[in-house]
């Protein structure tokens, strides 16, 4: 038995391999740039400029976004290996696009070297007050702002005739304000090099594939087992699911107080399901035909078919709805204020009972009905059998013939259903936790959804993955402990 | 043709004497005997004709207008606008979109039934108005009236005063085509995979050595040709529109079938050199069932949010795609099964052995018998795929915001609940649809089921 639980742990390896991969895919690919959303904005002044620079290259390295993505990767001759090291994500897509288009690396390079000497070197201007008397502080101003912009226009930009026009400008600029004498042979360069850019071009460069491998440090392999506890401890290893966008928490600790409401009501419903289909379902397949299996039959149909979103709606909106009946509360799971200070465990369920009753229910109809009708069906296949007939032909009394000898091998199909009751009660969760705001998971992953919170999407996708396999787990073991037929070799 | 029926009568377990049985017409009778199974196909029917209408049913632009002598269609025109000279030569112009239809001095006018579009607002009537309360009319000259019968808000209004009604018009179309459109994107994917899988199994599909490396590298060359490469110009079409979208996308699979096609044909002749020649199998089942293993074990609705919380662009077509991309699984299982009978039984022997190619023996011979618990399975799909959509719509995440469905006229209810129309309504239309489906899936499953024949 042992061994064949081990042998089932062994099989779900890959899997979980699998789904970290595809967490850790949607999140490479999710839009907007992170690093722009940790640093806070600030008022637009050289001193600060430099600043941000700063902390965003601090960040994009707490991130792990100055690593490759993965252990290899798939890319042309054309492309170096070292363009991750780029730190604006606009400017390496510039550069990404220049080489798709030209593909000369180096003179790309140049460019870019160029480009950044011209434009740092801009904010760190200070101008000849000498030179500046015949100007109006503002216009000075003004004109050294204009460039500056122009020349991070032209950073984040591949279209040619787009920088040709900006060039043009920066040049009309440099002509006009002779204060700006000393960028002009800086500023020459980089247009030289642009020019050279198209004239070195070897776009067939881009036509010939290449395996790009990189070490182990990688975005990947740091988002699973850490970087030795510098920023990261990892994600198999010690659950650091990385920090929030929004909060700037680490995700672990937001997780880790939201788990507990969603697996409490995850747990209770599937309980709660499984209590009350089984004596539904045999009770409706023992008595087939009669008036309680054809009602029943009806409302689980019903109930199955019913939206969960629609069913709380309704539900809070006739039992927590002030203008009809106001039994119970419409939200959150402790009053506002929260538990009275001294409250004993006790105290605080009887406290919170009222507040479970209406998301208890949503969480439970669907598998309630769903189990019924499974319990139902495997019951009817079980009573059809010929050792059910020989035990009433041994005159047991029909409670002793269903309970006792019918129930046992009938509930073989709904363990095995376990399943997918699980996954579906913790998919379920994201609705049913936003209505009635249940502080959980799913109403957590809305939330981040809402707010552009990538890690912690991922976060969720990948615990529910891991809690669903669990899930998987329990039910091939529930099911090789009911049935002796299966041999655990 | 003659093997077919052989095994038709094998499924059904009638003997040789029944020639002329048709095993299609016996169970469509078996499924109008279903009484609920065949009304909800005739309800459905009716939703199909409702949503394909719902253009002309519910719009605030006249089937027919006839304006200072000039007959106007602005329901069915494509262009939208019409000139109409007056008699001083000077020209007015109407815009059908933004025209105040219902104060024009013209000479006949023919509304549509439900005489409003579902996300344009109605001042006079904001406020959730309800469906029997007090609904006022401005005319022309700016005096207050009570609603004309033909303009009244049947279901009442929203926040703003749109109409329910024309909303929930509206939101038919939109429900079923997600529902039908991504259940054709997961049968497509489903079906092959699961025929594949049923019928070469582990160790039934053989190549060279050198043929199945070459196609290996073939595909991850393909890969690089056709998405690669083109990576940038499949982006910008993203910001583009959604036929541009289609066609480099489109571009980009030939190019992949190309490359692909072409390693195929190398692979042949690479399969020929004598150390590559060796047979080897290819698992096509494990690979199959893997993958079915992975999408089966994160919860759909979190999945699907995780992905549509990436989609840069928030359309319809991407919501369906992305549907049809992760619930195909189920259709996958049961076809794979299904075949996993049928390639042993004695009529697809005989089809081998008489050396037909196997992708006639797959989609000729066996897929037609195989099709039946697929068919139960895009049913409840597709009632799956409407909740999917509605819930999502319900949550505001991965729906456009500015289209109206039955789920964001559900989340309008949720924020006032004195407006039970705006909740009552949308939710039994998703009801009503979840339930046709699931009702139409029984009853195909019990009348594909010969085992149950009466």
């Amino acid at each position: 038995m042992l061994q064949y639980i081990l042998k089932r742990i062994f099989i779900f390896i890959p899997t979980l391999i699998a789904i970290t991969l595809l967490g850790f895919i949607i999140s490479v690919n999710a839009p907007g740039d992170p690093v722009e959303r940790m640093v806070r904005p600030s008022i637009d002044d050289n001193a600060k400029t430099i600043n941000v620079v700063e902390e965003k290259r601090a960040w994009r390295e707490k991130l792990g976004l100055d690593l490759p993505v993965f252990y290899f990767s798939l890319t042309s001759v054309s492309r170096p290996d070292t363009l991750y090291r780029i730190i604006d994500k606009n400017e390496k897509e510039a550069l990404d696009r220049l080489i798709s288009i030209y593909g000369n690396w180096d003179a790309i390079q140049k460019y870019h070297l160029s480009l950044n000497k011209f434009y740092f070197s801009q904010l760190s201007f200070v101008a000849d007050t000498n030179q500046l008397r015949k100007y109006d502080k503002n216009e000075v101003l003004e004109t050294l702002n204009q460039l500056k912009f122009e020349a991070s226009a032209i950073q984040g930009t591949y279209d040619k005739a787009v920088i040709e026009v900006k060039m043009n400008k920066i040049t009309s600029l440099l002509k006009s304000y002779p204060f700006l004498e000393k960028f002009k042979s800086e500023f020459e360069i980089v247009r030289r090099d642009f020019l050279l850019i198209e004239k070195t071009s070897t776009p067939w460069k881009n036509y010939i594939p290449r395996v790009a491998f990189y070490s182990y440090k990688n975005q990947y392999h740091r988002w699973l087992f850490g970087d030795g506890g510098k920023f990261s401890r990892g994600l198999l290893l010690h659950g650091d699911f990385g920090t929030s966008y929004v909060t700037r928490q680490p995700i672990s600790d937001v997780i880790y107080s939201k788990i507990g409401w969603s697996l409490f009501f995850t747990m209770l419903s599937v309980i709660l399901a499984y209590f009350v289909s089984i004596p539904v379902g045999v009770r409706a397949a023992a008595k087939r035909g009669s008036r309680f299996d054809k009602s029943s039959s009806i409302v689980l149909f019903m109930l199955y078919s019913m939206p969960s979103f629609w069913l709380a709606t309704l539900l809070i909106m006739t039992f927590a709805n002030t203008d009809v009946f106001s039994w119970l509360p419409a939200s959150g799971v402790k009053p506002p204020l929260g538990y009275p200070d001294g409250a004993s465990f006790f105290e605080m369920v009887k406290i919170s009972f009222p507040y479970i009753i209406l998301p208890a229910i949503c969480y439970t109809y669907s598998s309630f009905a769903f189990l019924s009708r499974t319990m139902r069906v495997s019951m009817l296949d079980v009573i059809n059998q010929d050792y059910i007939r020989t035990a009433r032909a041994k005159g047991l009394s029909e409670k002793k013939v269903i309970w006792k000898h019918g129930l046992r091998n009938a509930l073989l199909p709904i363990i095995t259903v376990f399943a997918n009751v699980f996954p579906a009660a913790i998919g379920g969760s994201v609705i049913i936790e936003s209505i009635f705001t249940i502080p959980g998971m799913g109403s957590e992953a809305i939330y981040a959804i809402q707010t552009n919170n990538y890690p912690m999407i991922i976060a969720i996708l990948t615990i529910t993955g891991f809690l669903t396999l669990v899930g998987y787990l329990i039910s091939d073991i529930l099911y090789a402990i009911v049935d002796p037929r299966i041999s655990y070799n | 043709m003659e093997e077919q029926k052989t095994n038709i009568d094998k499924v059904v377990g009638k003997s040789e004497s029944n020639q002329d049985f048709n095993f299609k017409k016996f169970a469509w009778k078996q499924f109008k005997q279903n009484k609920p199974a065949y009304y909800s196909y005739k309800v459905l029917i009716f939703l199909i004709i409702l949503a394909v209408l719902s253009p002309i049913i519910a719009t605030d632009q006249p089937l027919y207008c006839k304006y200072k002598g000039v007959s106007m269609f602005p329901a069915f025109s494509f262009s939208n606008s019409c000139e109409i000279k007056n008699e001083d030569r000077t020209i007015e112009k109407i815009q059908y979109d933004i025209a105040e239809w219902k104060h024009l001095d013209a000479t006949t006018i023919i509304f549509a039934p439900v005489a409003y579009n579902p996300n344009k607002t109605d001042y006079n009537n904001a406020d959730y108005v309800a469906p029997g309360g007090k609904q006022i009319f401005i005319d022309k000259e700016g005096n207050e009236k009570p609603m004309p019968t033909k303009f009244r808000h049947w279901l009442g209004t929203g926040k703003g005063g749109e109409d329910v009604l024309s909303g929930l018009i509206n939101g038919t179309r939109i429900s079923l085509s997600i529902g039908i459109i991504s259940m054709i994107i997961a049968s497509f994917l489903g079906i092959l995979l699961g025929a594949m899988a049923g019928y070469f199994g582990d160790k039934k599909l053989q190549t060279t050595r050198g043929s199945f490396w070459t196609m290996v590298v073939g595909v991850v060359i393909a890969y690089y040709y056709g998405f690669s490469v083109r990576s940038y110009n499949i982006t910008d079409a993203f910001a583009d529109s959604g036929v541009a979208v289609l066609l480099q996308l489109f571009i980009s699979l030939i190019i992949f079938s190309l490359v692909v096609f072409l390693f195929y044909l190398l692979g042949k002749q690479v399969g020929k050199i004598s150390f590559l020649s060796t047979r080897v199998f290819i698992p096509v089942d494990s690979m199959v069932s893997r993958l079915i293993e992975i999408l089966i074990s994160m919860p759909l609705l979190i999945l699907i949010i995780s992905i549509s919380a990436i989609a840069k662009e928030k359309s319809m077509i991407n919501l369906m795609v992305i549907i049809g991309l992760t619930t195909w699984t189920g259709i996958a299982r049961l076809t794979r099964a299904e075949f996993l009978r049928i390639s042993n039984l004695e009529y697809i022997q005989a089809a081998k052995s008489m050396g037909l190619k196997e992708y006639r023996i797959i989609f000729k011979h066996a897929l037609p018998n195989a099709l039946a618990p697929a068919l139960v399975a895009i049913a409840f799909g597709v009632a799956s795929a409407i909740l999917i959509e509605s819930a999502l719509s319900f949550l505001g995440v991965g729906v456009p915001p500015s289209t109206v469905t039955w789920g964001s006229l559900l989340n309008a209810g949720h924020e006032q609940f004195s407006a039970w129309w705006l909740v009552v309504f949308p939710g039994l239309a998703i009801f009503l649809t979840v339930t046709i489906y699931n009702l139409m899936g029984e009853g195909l499953r019990d009348a594909l089921d010969p085992r149950l024949k009466k």
